[in-house]
């Protein structure tokens, strides 16, 4: 006699349909977190206009551009990931996510060096140089560090989120008829890329 | 042994499979919209509510195609595209009475 049941939480209940959907849930929540922090954006700068122009000169396009192309490469290799591992190749799944680790890694030390240009300038909130701006390069730098160091947080979470995802792998707990965690690493590490789609025109290219 | 319990997960989930090529394909175009928003914003005046809508329509297609292609919202069920497109109905509509209240004061 062969019974076959499950309890709740005993892991034998596992749903792929309804993790996928809470993930996209989730991911709802955390666009409109960034989204109330783009209207604060919208208004400031709708209210301080010239300023901001004049305060978005102190970023390095070059370095913004160059992150925006690292994140976008990352977030080819993460889908890649997701392909590979699909069609059993656990191997290539692996190396793609190792890439994508390395990626988020080039992005935030690209970001340090950004952040620490700004620091010895002192254009941190707070600091003296800061302090004796005009209210609206105020207000563009307190944006500028917010959103950004949000994002960057963003991008840590989002890195460990995949290395977990890859120890699973390796381990065998996720595998090709069992995909979600992947799937919803992958989900999460491209709304860091959407965020960033935002943040790049909007503090690095206007002028 | 290790069999004894696991049921088998109904498999209700029919998984795409997206081909490297489109991944790359998507990938590139990606890259030619960023290089795009630099040139613009680089090399041509235009006045600041048109540059500021030019950049936000390239970073849009640019999010569509991740959302699209990357986090496969082309091939989920249609109730997936529903609930985003309520997700950014209420964000519009946050950005709306943003903006009433703020040019009518």
């Amino acid at each position: 006699m062969e019974h076959s049941f499950s309890l709740p939480n005993s892991g034998h209940n596992f749903d792929a349909e309804a993790s996928k959907l809470g993930m996209w849930l989730f991911l709802f929540t955390e666009l409109l977190l960034f989204g109330g922090l783009f209207l604060v954006y919208m208004v400031y700068r709708s209210l301080n206009h010239e300023a901001f122009i004049e305060a978005s000169h102190h970023l390095n396009v070059w370095a913004g551009t160059t992150n925006t192309i690292v994140l976008l490469a990352s977030s080819l290799t993460v889908a890649m990931s997701i392909t590979a591992l699909q069609q059993g190749n656990k191997k290539r799944s692996l190396l793609l996510l190792t890439i994508t680790f390395i990626a988020a890694g080039v992005f935030l030390v690209i970001k340090y060096f950004e952040w620490s240009a700004k620091f010895e300038h002192g254009l941190f909130p707070g600091m003296e140089h800061y302090s004796q701006l005009p209210t609206g390069e105020r207000l563009y730098f307190y944006l500028y560090f917010f959103m950004t160091g949000l994002h960057g947080l963003h991008v840590i979470i989002g890195g460990i989120f995949l290395a977990v995802v890859m120890v699973k792998i390796k381990s065998g707990k996720v595998h090709k008829d069992r995909i979600s965690l992947l799937e919803n690493g992958g989900l999460y590490w491209h709304l860091v890329d959407l965020i960033w789609i935002y943040l790049f025109p909007l503090f690095y290219l206007i002028h | 042994m290790e069999n004894i319990n696991t049921h088998t997960p109904q498999v209700a989930v029919s998984q795409h499979i997206s081909s490297y090529k489109l991944l790359f394909t998507v990938f590139a175009g990606l890259i030619l919209l960023t290089i795009l928003t630099v040139l613009v914003s680089t090399t041509f005046t235009f006045s600041v509510s048109l540059a500021v809508a030019l950049a936000l329509m390239i970073a849009s297609t640019k999010a569509l195609l991740v959302a699209y292609y990357f986090m496969h919202l082309k091939y989920e069920p249609r109730f997936y595209k529903w609930m985003v497109i309520v997700v950014l109905a209420l964000f519009t509509f946050f950005v709306i009475m943003l903006t009433i209240d703020y040019f009518t004061r």
